[in-house]
């Protein structure tokens, strides 16, 4: 009765979020084999677990089957429903690794999703929820996704042993617009969060200004928050970690952030922060690294019009995800260079041609 | 008629008239437009006034949608004709077709494409009297033509497709009376037209437009009707409808079966099929890896689409004025189906009409298309073969040795075995149709020799692998084929022989030239064993890439058609990525486990810090250098401004790039730049500061304005790319003809394929693949006889496809739960759930009980809108369980009979149970003996005789039924019968119903309730005040005083009594008297009735016959129809 959608295959643990969410969205099956098994310890790790656990909470009917070994697993997706979720985090991974890919399904979803996730808000391998509520989110914007659109961050928890806690609203919707951003425009503002939970909360203010410091010189509007949690809300965890956004007149965003290292002073954490951000903003473009594919994904999924970004070169999970978007969609992007006069230029600009996806799971009832 | 523009009217400059008109002129300005007499007289009346007007503008606007359809070459416009069966249509087709083309069609099947001005053109269709078809017709026609037999009315099958139409987006319709000189009284023909145009308006809309055709001459209707018609058609305009806006679609206007005609032979034509059909695209692009569906035979795959030249193409500005030229001589015309100049393409052949009779050296004779084509190929001297081995294919145009193949038959011996028979068979087939369509493809002379691999031949023993199409495969002598069969499937490939070579080469058909060229690519192979053609060719890169400047890194390129891992493209290292070069699959995996070890962080989103590079920021310079990037930074030239404005200020960029190039000094560069940095200043300024006067544009032209800027975007964006690539970005725009080839597609449809059944191509959505559980508002059509019943199959047409499955209907109880509801409500939307194929919300749907034309009555069962899908359902029905109390106390009871086991009970802990008299209780907990029985405890004690009820919710799920409506895979195409109801099947079958003892009813033998008289202790009694003491007395045993003494009456009393008697005898005579006389009457009435009765069924036997008599009368002309003559069926309306 129902013909088996084109089955799509793909082997390594790497990029396993995007694959995973390119198949929900796109409602094709997807095979993952080969995961780590050349590894001592072969199988998934237990943060993909807990993070298809995550999926199947968000959706509904959708099957995934794990090998015994757990180094292949086969997605056949359901529909998004969103609606309230739990979910708890394991210590491996912050919380940033599970609400990245949720961010991309989100507003697709039956109904407006609202998740509170448990565990590690700040770690040194995925974004902070600092970044994922100031940059992130404001994103989603450019795509139309706006109102009720929300992250809540109830309580902090550094890792090792995180205790943090977070709430994610997002709201439902028709159709994302089309984008046309190649304006990149120039640094009008940095913001941006200095947080101290369980140390002495002089951390952060000694951060701000060192950071300071060196932006001072650019700019006045500059506003640094020293951000302090307290007892129940500060995590089970000492930690600090400093957070910087830039904004250009045109609302691109570059984000950098930097946490606590031991035996690091906070002055030097706090000068790595900014660094990182002045070589994100020489970048340019106008889209920073990390959120390049929440970005392009979006320009896939957008109205049968053409979408333009300008951005700077792609990261390596960004050239992987361009290949893996055109296995699941069939969409390539044109990407030329901003200034075809300059050869030193690396700005890139991407441009699609989206796929009028519409949000078949949004219900009229 | 009354359309006809009357002549301007032209008043007269000089004369009597003109002098008149001037004396009058002083007094004309009183009867001008008086401005006050039109003002307002208060202030509130000025207001509503203001917000009419403003209302009246408001619902004059429609939501602006995008049109999808490209302005230039848009597809022709689908012109449908409806109507029911000898209402006119082929005639008002071939009247049309005449009208445009000059040329008479005696048999006008399937599309017929036609140019009708300068920037349009027209697909007519003629929509046959079947359901199925006038659904598909509905789905995809812009302009109806529904026709109307004036003189005898609308018919059930207008209002049916007037109805479908609603369901789908509805284009627009004009109607068109026809039959008209059938009326002869003009009083008549007026008031038919008057009535017959009410109600066309009532269904369409107020100021619909109807046509009148009066008769028929030479077989078409009146040349200067048919002119005003085609002059509506022609300035028609169309409002994109959201669903084609959204979807791919084609009509077909060709079928062609491609499969190897042996396969069908071994198969005796049971294979599934590879076929392709031809047609315009519309609706939006036709993306690659789409699936298609085809109304009436499934979801089906595309093998690949091609574009082909347009065989109806727009007049261009060259054309033109041939067109003008030869105007009389020829129109264009394009219906492969239908017998254009003799020529009709069918499934598997082309026939050629030959007009009386024909000889070959009849010159004299205008030869037809067909007659040409015969003669041409009896004209050809060589066999294909000689033009192979004639033919010289050169590599580049400035190599020097031309590439020869050896005739095939120097050879034959070695490919005996090379090439199984079968394969060389179905290829020559294949070359056969290739060969057929050559209309199509001009260069399919061409490839046809490309691809065919027999026409070289070999000396040795093949020593080459098997021909990977791309160049960058490494090539080493290994064997991959196992057996030779595998080396024909590679038809891009072609061995081609050198002349004084002994090695048989792989030599990438033209498709791979422009990867071949591609320096990068050729690199890899110089290091190898290279063939010498190779080497020559990498030498002649080597050179180019020398003479070209360093190219920076195209991106696109290095990511979508290279195989190099992300890290290798961010790095750039070539030489490794050449190293690493996969030779085979299992090589490739081991090759990236040896240098990929294995991360546990993979799949981050923040890179390790790169401290190094963080370093330089220690660097007080750069740190300054980077204050460009801020606002506050130093301002610097326009082309510091302007690298980073990015791609839309390219041409901004060339022209400064321009001046740059040939400026003289520095100077004037600043100067230049300073002036533009003004009037950009300026202009932000004005933008601020000065234009308040401009009106505030509104939401409506503001989403206009938007719209048009991204189509023109769109526009700009793929300007200047080729096809080829640019249907690999955005697909295949709309208004594009194109040759689909579509994969197993069942025998049934082409054996059966009939061109009068319109074959549409829809696409489908991503989404629109999916199954699942499907929620619709739904509402029984208030013309359809009968109200739905819940589980009962019902044929939906919803989005593209028709498909017969199995709905609930429900109702939202309260907001608490879904509840099944057994039959759809009167007047009023419900619920369905269905398990069927996703479409999106939205999506509207009619849905009928039969399609078969047998069917008495308006088909269309119901219509609504999908609300939402998803792969569950949760719909209740109400369950009640009963019990009897076993034991009762005060409050408690024991129950019985509810529940057959304890775990039941225990799953029902806490429940609410209620007795028949409204005493409410709950369930407490299972008793060991006996099973299932349970404690209760009531709001009061119940009594033994109560049933005691537990209301629970029971969740039933769809029956998982989805089956297609497969029409056009009948032989009889209007004849598909789906899953018919189990009494439908006992009827048909001669099955009884079975019956079941237990579901027989039975008189209830219920024994007589006795109640013990209310029994008070004497001791109770005693303590009771008196009011509530039973106040119980013996009857009376002696007369009573009234009733023991003797009355004696005086005489006058006596009198009167007697009287009285005797008036009251009298009375009672009267009225016994007049009860006879009525019952007299009575009874002659019913006589009477009687008699009338029984005249009445005499009447309506008689009338019955006559039915019959008429019903058997058709059916003999329907099978004479069947026969071959004899006109269409027709159901008439009662």
């Amino acid at each position: 009765m129902a013909q088996p959608t084109s089955l799509i295959q793909y082997s390594g643990h790497e990029h396993f979020r995007s694959r995973v969410v390119l198949s929900i969205l796109s409602g094709r099956h997807v095979k993952i084999d080969r995961i780590r098994s050349e590894d001592k310890n072969p199988g998934l790790r237990d943060f993909e677990v807990s993070f298809l656990r995550l999926v199947e909470k968000v959706t509904n009917g959708t099957i995934i089957e794990i090998s015994v070994t757990g180094s292949a697993i086969l997605v056949k997706p359901g529909i998004i429903a969103g609606g309230p979720v739990q979910h708890e985090c394991p210590l491996s991974r912050s919380i940033g690794y599970f609400l990245e890919p949720v961010i991309m399904m989100a507003p697709f979803s039956k109904r407006p999703l609202l998740l509170t996730l448990k565990g590690i808000t700040t770690d040194e391998h995925d974004l902070s929820v600092d970044l994922l509520r100031t940059v992130t989110l404001p994103h989603l914007q450019f795509f139309g996704i706006s109102d009720g659109l929300e992250l809540r961050i109830k309580k902090r928890g550094s890792p090792p042993n995180g205790g943090g806690e977070v709430q994610f609203l997002c709201p439902v919707v028709k159709q994302v617009k089309t984008i046309n951003f190649t304006d990149a425009g120039k640094i009008k503002r940095i913001r941006g969060i200095a947080h101290a939970v369980r140390v002495s909360p002089q951390f952060s203010n000694r951060m701000i200004e060192a950071s300071r410091s060196v932006l001072n010189r650019y700019i006045p509007d500059i506003y640094l928050y020293s951000d302090v949690y307290k007892g129940e809300e500060s995590g089970k965890s000492p930690g600090y970690a400093l957070s910087l956004l830039a904004e250009s007149t045109t609302g691109a965003l570059h984000c950098s952030e930097a946490l606590s290292e031991p035996g690091v002073v906070p002055e030097d954490i706090a000068l790595k922060a900014t660094r990182a951000l002045l070589s994100e903003i020489e970048r340019g473009g106008c889209v920073d690294r990390q959120h390049q594919i929440l970005v392009l994904l979006l320009m896939v999924l957008g109205s049968e019009d053409v979408g333009k970004v300008l951005m700077g070169e792609p990261t390596l999970r960004t050239i992987q995800f361009l290949r893996d978007v055109k296995d699941f969609f069939g969409t390539s992007f044109k990407i030329i260079s901003a200034n075809s006069s300059d050869p030193e230029c690396k700005q890139l600009v991407f441009s699609c041609y989206g796929t009028g996806y519409i949000n078949s799971n949004r219900t009229l009832a | 008629m009354e359309d006809k523009p009357h002549k301007a009217h032209r008043a007269s400059q000089s004369g009597n008239k003109a002098e008149k008109k001037a004396k009058g002129k002083g007094k004309e300005k009183q009867h001008g437009f008086n401005e006050k007499a039109f003002a307002p007289k208060s202030g509130r009346r000025a207001d509503k006034q203001g917000r009419r007007t403003a209302e009246k503008d408001q619902t004059r606007l429609h939501v602006p949608l995008v049109n999808r359809t490209p302005d230039e070459d848009p597809p022709p416009v689908i012109v449908a004709i409806v109507g029911p069966g000898g209402v006119g249509k082929t005639t008002l087709l071939k009247s049309l077709v005449r009208r445009y083309t000059k040329q008479t069609l005696s048999e006008a099947k399937g599309p017929i494409t036609v140019v009708s001005g300068k920037k349009r053109r027209l697909t007519f269709i003629e929509c046959n009297n079947d359901l199925n078809s006038m659904i598909d017709i509905g789905k995809i026609a812009d302009l109806v033509l529904l026709m109307i037999d004036g003189s005898f009315g609308f018919e059930m099958e207008t209002f049916e497709f007037l109805n479908i139409l609603q369901s789908h987006g509805f284009p627009k319709v004009i109607g068109v009376l026809t039959h008209l000189d059938l009326i002869k009284k003009a009083d008549t023909l007026r008031a038919t037209k008057k009535t017959l145009k009410k109600r066309f308006w009532g269904e369409i809309y107020q100021g619909a437009k109807l046509f009148y055709l009066s008769g028929v001459i030479n077989g078409r209707y009146p040349d200067t009707e048919i002119q005003n018609l085609s002059r509506f058609i022609g300035v028609m305009k169309f409002r994109p409808l959201v669903f084609r806006n959204a979807h791919p679609y084609m009509l077909a206007d060709r079928l062609e079966d491609l499969t190897p005609r042996e396969l069908v032979r071994t198969t005796k034509g049971k294979c599934d099929r590879t076929v392709t059909v031809y047609g315009y695209l519309r609706g939006t692009n036709l993306r690659l890896g789409t699936k298609v569906h085809i109304p009436g035979v499934g979801d089906l795959d595309v093998k690949n689409v091609t574009p082909l030249g347009d065989p109806c193409p727009l007049p261009n500005a060259d054309s033109e004025k041939r067109r003008k030229l030869s105007e009389k001589k020829k129109l264009l015309i394009h219906a492969p189906m239908s017998d254009v100049g003799g020529v009709m393409y069918d499934k598997d052949a082309v026939w050629i009409n030959v007009p009386g009779n024909f000889t070959r050296g009849n010159t004299d004779i205008l030869q037809g298309e067909g007659e040409q084509m015969v003669m041409d190929l009896q004209d050809v001297s060589s066999t294909l073969e000689d033009a192979v081995a004639k033919s010289q294919i050169r590599l580049f145009s400035s190599s020097s040795n031309p590439l020869t193949a050896e005739s095939y038959a120097a050879h034959a011996q070695e490919d005996d075995e090379d090439y199984s028979d079968v394969e060389s068979d179905s290829d020559a087939e294949r070359e056969a149709y290739e060969d057929s369509d050559d209309e199509d493809d001009d260069d399919g002379m061409d490839e046809d020799l490309a691809s065919h691999p027999q026409n070289t031949g070999r000396t040795s023993m093949r020593t080459t692998t098997r021909g990977v199409p791309g160049s960058s495969k490494t090539r080493s002598n290994v064997e991959y084929a196992d057996s030779d069969s595998d080396l024909g499937e590679d038809d891009d490939d072609v061995r081609v022989r050198f002349p004084g070579d002994e090695k048989d080469r792989d030599i990438p058909s033209d498709d791979d030239g422009e990867s071949m060229e591609d320096p990068e690519d050729d690199d890899d192979e110089d290091e190898e064993d290279v063939p010498q053609w190779k080497a020559n060719l990498a030498q002649r890169a080597l050179d180019l890439s020398s003479s070209r400047k360093p190219k920076r890194k195209d991106w696109t390129k290095l990511i979508y058609t290279t195989e190099l891992t992300p890290e290798q493209i961010l790095n750039g290292d070539k030489q490794e990525a050449e190293d690493i070069q996969p030779e085979d699959d299992d090589d490739f995996f081991k090759v990236k486990a040896k240098f990929v070890e294995i991360d546990d962080v993979a799949d981050r989103a923040k890179e390790s810090p790169d401290t190094e590079g963080l370093k330089k920021w220690e660097d007080e310079d750069l740190l300054e250098e980077l204050k460009r990037l801020f606002i506050t930074g130093t301002d610097e030239t326009a082309e510091g401004e302007t690298e980073w404005k990015g791609a839309e200020g390219e041409e901004d960029d060339e022209e400064q790039g321009g001046e740059e190039d040939g400026e003289q000094g520095p100077e004037t560069s600043k100067a230049a730049a300073l002036a533009a940095k003004k009037e950009a200043l300026k202009r932000k300024f004005d933008e601020q500061y000065d234009d308040p006067s401009e009106p505030t544009v509104d939401f409506y032209t503001e989403r206009k304005d938007e719209i048009a800027r991204q189509l023109a975007l769109n526009r700009a964006e793929f300007e200047g790319i080729d096809a080829e690539a640019r249907a690999l970005v955005e697909g295949f725009r709309p208004g594009t003809y194109v040759r689909i080839e579509l994969r197993n597609v069942p025998a049934e449809m082409v054996e059966n394929f009939d061109p009068t059944f319109p074959i549409v191509v829809g696409g489908l959505l991503p989404a629109e693949e999916r199954f699942g559980y499907v929620q619709v508002r739904i509402k029984r059509h208030r013309w359809y006889g009968r109200t739905l019943k819940n589980n009962d199959p019902l044929i939906l047409s919803l989005g593209w496809r028709r498909f017969q499955t199995i709905p609930i209907y429900s109702l939202d109880d309260h907001s608490i739960r879904m509840r099944m509801l057994k039959y759809t409500p009167e007047h009023m939307h419900c619920f369905a759930t269905f398990y069927g194929p996703v479409s999106l919300p939205n999506t509207g749907f009619c849905a009928f009980n039969s399609l078969s034309e047998g069917t008495a009555g308006f088909r269309i069962s119901a219509t609504g809108v999908v609300l939402d899908v998803d792969r569950s359902v949760k719909i209740v029905k109400k369950i009640k369980l009963t019990g009897v109390p076993l034991k009762i106390w005060k409050n408690t009871a024991f129950v019985k009979d509810m529940f057959s086991s304890a775990l039941e009970v225990a799953k029902f802990e806490g429940a609410n149970i209620k007795t028949v008299s409204g005493i409410r209780g709950q369930v407490k907990k299972a008793l060991p003996k006996p099973d299932g029985a349970f404690r209760a405890t009531f709001e009061d004690k119940i009594l033994k005789s109560d049933i005691v009820f537990l209301r629970a919710w029971y969740s039933i799920q769809p029956r998982k039924f989805y089956n297609p409506v497969t029409s056009l895979l009948l032989s009889d195409k209007k004849s598909w019968k789906g899953m018919r109801l189990t009494g439908t099947v006992r009827r048909e079958d001669g099955i009884k119903t079975p019956l079941d003892v237990n579901s027989t009813y039975k008189k209830v033998e219920r024994a007589p309730r006795r109640f013990n008289p209310l029994f008070v202790s004497q001791k109770l009694q005693a303590a009771l005040p008196y009011a509530s003491k039973p106040k119980i007395m013996k009857p009376q045993r002696t007369q009573t005083y009234l009733q023991k003494r003797a009355v004696v009456m005086e005489p006058e009393e006596k009198k009167a009594v007697a009287l009285l008697q005797q008036i009251r005898a009298l009375r009672k005579d009267q009225v016994s008297r007049r009860k006879d006389k009525k019952g007299e009457k009575r009874d002659l009435k019913a006589r009477k009735d009687k008699k009338l009765e029984e005249r009445k069924t005499e009447k309506e036997k008689e009338r019955k016959k006559d039915v019959m008599r008429m019903i058997g009368q058709k059916q003999s002309r329907e099978a004479d129809a069947e026969d071959g003559h004899g006109r269409h069926k027709r159901r008439k309306t009662k």
